[in-house]
């Protein structure tokens, strides 16, 4: 009896991952676990305090270039830190957009000055990022975005509506895109700016999601944004953020199969050990399938990861073969969480706050797996992407 | 810093290796087994039997062996190229030979193997009691020789020699074809050449004693070889549906741009993908002495059954009534599909192995 084999990363970074495994022993404690597991479900998994922790010695932008002050470690080694910190449940959020998204742009896009001023900030933990994208007209549709900005002396003002940004109520700054110019094509008037949500005129309105957080709708009222806060070059922006989703579209996918992992074992354990009207859950011909099933596929959801941090490796940017990790990955965790319900039964509707659950967490999964397959492009735009770049099939 | 794409192959074979290997097994393919004759000459036993002396020139005959100089990458690449030409070459039987006799101080052993090198013999395979489908029957080895029925054995039409794996005692045996007390039936169905059911009555064997464990070993690398199998002749269908797509049109315009088609092959290329990843994968572990290989392997088997069969009726209603007829190159390769995964207990199996890996064995 046994976990899933660890990923086959190679001698070094199950090295490192020795070493990460070392840290969170010290740092992730069980007081320190205690005390998360005490805030309101929809706080959990965004800690300042900890992405601070994490900032002072080193392991947030460990896979960043070392001129940016990253360790430039290699997508396997990414893989065992993602891993270990996501099997260890450590919060990571409040800082995983400023480094996986913004940092990715600024490398490309920044100023000297501009790389300067955010990259150590997000480096140490304590610049908390929300992306502003979506709006009512423009979701799928991105470059449909309406939010204006227009220039005024050293500043740009900026005025619209955006919608469904997770951690916006928490963060300190937002990576807003804006049209600068709507006269052109869609794609070729969008512009952004990096924008401090503390400044006046803007109303942020959070609301309760299906998974439990919160996301939420802010409005622009004459904001306000120095014209040095605007990245890459006026209306480039689309550029810049099909650049900054490339990057994140590969290792994002890693903390997913990671969370699916962690309660695959929940799940196993369970099983394992469970005995219900006087039999033991295990010996189940039809549960012993769907066991086996799921490992099967977590097996195919991580090699669709690897074969995404080969092509990094090799200097190419995941299209198709991104869009293909994603679907697989997020539809997995829904297939996960439905098998898991019929497992368990009534018991698997509880949440991870009841007691009496068998296994927590699994209804949340089940609710957390809806956005998984819409939010950062939808399986249905993934889909597209796979059957046009992918199999070059006509528009 | 160790990268992803240097971790080293144990066989020291490169990417670019496999891929010129690739190149090469298929042309060689289309040469001497070309699409448009395939559907006549798998029924024509001469031209079957002229399969194996071509693929053994090009030493594709001494695949797994210990110094074939190529490892389980390689091989289950070139069984992908069989199914992408839907060419019935008795590979199976000889990997499994190779794998299982090419370690042993034994002369008979190495004269069936040099033969079988040279493309003079030809092994069908029947793994018995190690087969994985409860149906497909078990040889037992009593002193007048070799006892039972085995279902499902491929590669009789053209085969020199049967390889028997036997549980009691462990060890495989070798028939020759035309041996006293062996009875042959031809069992049609889906599998095109059909399978053939095997009755021993005391018949004469050479024996070679073997651990259990290793037998197991190479039932599961049969099992990985008719995925790959599968593999191949479901991307060769999915091709020629992508390549349809384009240039049909229906309605005013090409049927490849309507998204529910679009959104069909693209689970196509999920499935096909995955399904080649974690068959390379675990072939890989294999290769470099990872004992999770076989945990890769039924990862790769399991996944493989539902999602490439899937994929194989995607293509046919991509195709539309264009693939339903026998000489398109569709249907041999649904056919084969379907056959190949569910050989030696498919998804199931695959499944419950996992399942025991995981939760424990059920005794």
């Amino acid at each position: 009896m046994a976990t899933l084999p660890a990923y086959d990363l190679g001698p070094a970074a199950s090295a490192f991952r020795a070493d990460v495994r070392d840290w969170l022993a010290r740092h992730w404690t069980a007081e320190r676990r205690a005390e998360h597991r005490r805030k309101p479900f929809k706080d959990r998994g965004w800690d300042v305090a900890f992405s601070e922790l994490m900032g002072r010695d080193g392991w947030i932008g460990i896979g960043w270039p070392r001129r940016f002050g990253g360790q430039e470690r290699s997508p396997a080694e990414q893989i065992a830190f993602i891993t270990e910190m996501a099997n260890a449940g450590a919060p990571t959020q409040a800082h995983s957009t400023g480094e996986s998204i913004v940092a990715q742009a600024l490398f490309k896009h920044g100023t000297k000055d501009q790389q300067d001023e955010w990259l150590s900030a997000i480096r140490s933990g304590r610049r908390p990022f929300a992306l502003g994208y979506s709006e009512p007209e423009a979701g799928s549709d991105l470059a449909a975005l309406r939010a204006r900005a227009v220039r005024d002396g050293d500043d740009w003002v900026v005025n619209g509506q955006k919608l469904w940004s997770t951690g916006a109520d928490k963060a300190e700054y937002i990576w807003l895109a804006v049209r600068t110019d709507p006269e052109v094509k869609k794609q070729a008037g969008i512009s952004v700016l990096i924008v401090d949500l503390k400044s006046p005129g803007i109303t942020i309105r959070p609301s309760l999601a299906l998974y439990g957080k919160t996301f939420s709708a802010q409005f622009y009222d004459n904001v306000r944004v120095p014209a040095r806060n605007m990245i890459g070059v006026v209306n480039t922006g689309w550029t810049v953020i099909a650049d900054a989703l490339a990057a994140e579209r590969v290792m994002i996918g890693v903390k997913r199969i990671a969370d699916i992992e962690r309660v695959f074992d929940q799940l196993t354990e369970y099983v394992r050990t469970a005995v219900v009207g006087g039999k033991a859950l295990r010996e189940n011909p039809v549960i012993r399938d769907r066991i086996g099933m799921l490992a099967a596929d977590i097996e195919i959801a991580r090699q669709f990861q690897m074969r995404n941090s080969r092509l990094v490796e090799q200097g190419r940017t995941p299209t198709h073969e991104a869009a293909m990790g994603k679907v697989f990955s997020s539809e997995l965790q829904e297939r996960f969480a439905q098998t898991a319900l019929d497992i368990l039964g009534t018991g698997g509707v509880l949440s991870e706050d009841a007691e009496t659950a068998p296994v927590g967490a699994m209804e949340q999964v089940l609710r957390h797996s809806i956005m998984g397959m819409i939010g950062g492009g939808t399986s249905e735009i993934q889909r597209n992407v796979i059957a046009q770049r992918g199999l070059g099939l006509p528009r | 810093m160790t990268s992803i794409n240097t971790i080293s192959d144990k066989n020291g074979v490169s990417d670019e290796e496999r891929d010129l290997l690739r190149r090469s097994v298929r042309d060689y393919l289309a040469d001497i087994w070309p699409a448009d004759k395939a559907v006549e000459r798998i029924n024509d036993t001469q031209a079957l039997a002229t399969l194996w002396p071509a693929l053994a020139q090009q030493g594709l005959s001494s695949l797994g062996c210990d110094d074939a100089g190529v490892g389980l990458r390689e091989i289950v690449l070139v069984f992908e190229e069989l199914g992408r030409a839907a060419a019935p070459a008795p590979l199976l039987g000889a990997i499994a030979a190779n794998l299982a006799l090419s370690g042993l101080a034994s002369n008979a052993a190495q004269v069936l193997l040099d033969d079988l090198h040279h493309g003079k013999a030809a092994f069908a395979l029947a793994l018995g009691a190690f087969d994985g489908d409860a149906a497909a029957g078990a040889a037992t080895v009593r002193d007048d020789g070799l006892h039972g029925t085995l279902a499902f054995v491929e590669g009789i039409e053209t085969a020199t020699h049967i390889l028997v794996f036997t549980a009691s005692p462990s060890g495989v045996a070798v028939v020759t074809r035309d041996a006293s007390g062996l009875t042959v039936t031809a069992t049609p169905g889906l599998a095109v050449p059909p399978y053939s059911q095997v009755t021993f009555e005391g018949t004469p064997a050479l024996r070679f004693d073997m651990a259990g464990e290793r037998l197991d070993d190479v039932a599961q690398i049969a099992r990985l070889a008719c995925a790959a199998r599968a593999l191949g002749s479901a991307q060769r269908a999915f091709d020629l549906a992508v390549e349809h797509v384009k240039v049909r049109k229906q309605f005013g315009q090409f049927v490849g741009q309507f998204q529910a088609i679009q959104h069909k092959l693209a689970n196509g290329l999920i499935n096909l993908d995955g399904a080649r990843l974690a068959i390379d994968h675990s072939a890989k572990a294999y290769d470099e002495g990872n004992r999770d290989w076989r945990i890769f392997a039924a990862s790769a088997v399991a996944f493989a059954g539902p999602a490439l069969r899937a994929t194989a009726v995607e293509t046919q209603r991509a195709l539309g009534a264009i693939g339903y007829a026998e000489e398109h190159e569709a249907p041999r390769h649904f056919r084969r599909v379907h056959a190949d995964l569910v050989r030696f207990g498919g998804t199931p199996r695959a499944r419950a192995q996992l399942a025991d890996f995981l939760l424990g064995a059920v005794s």
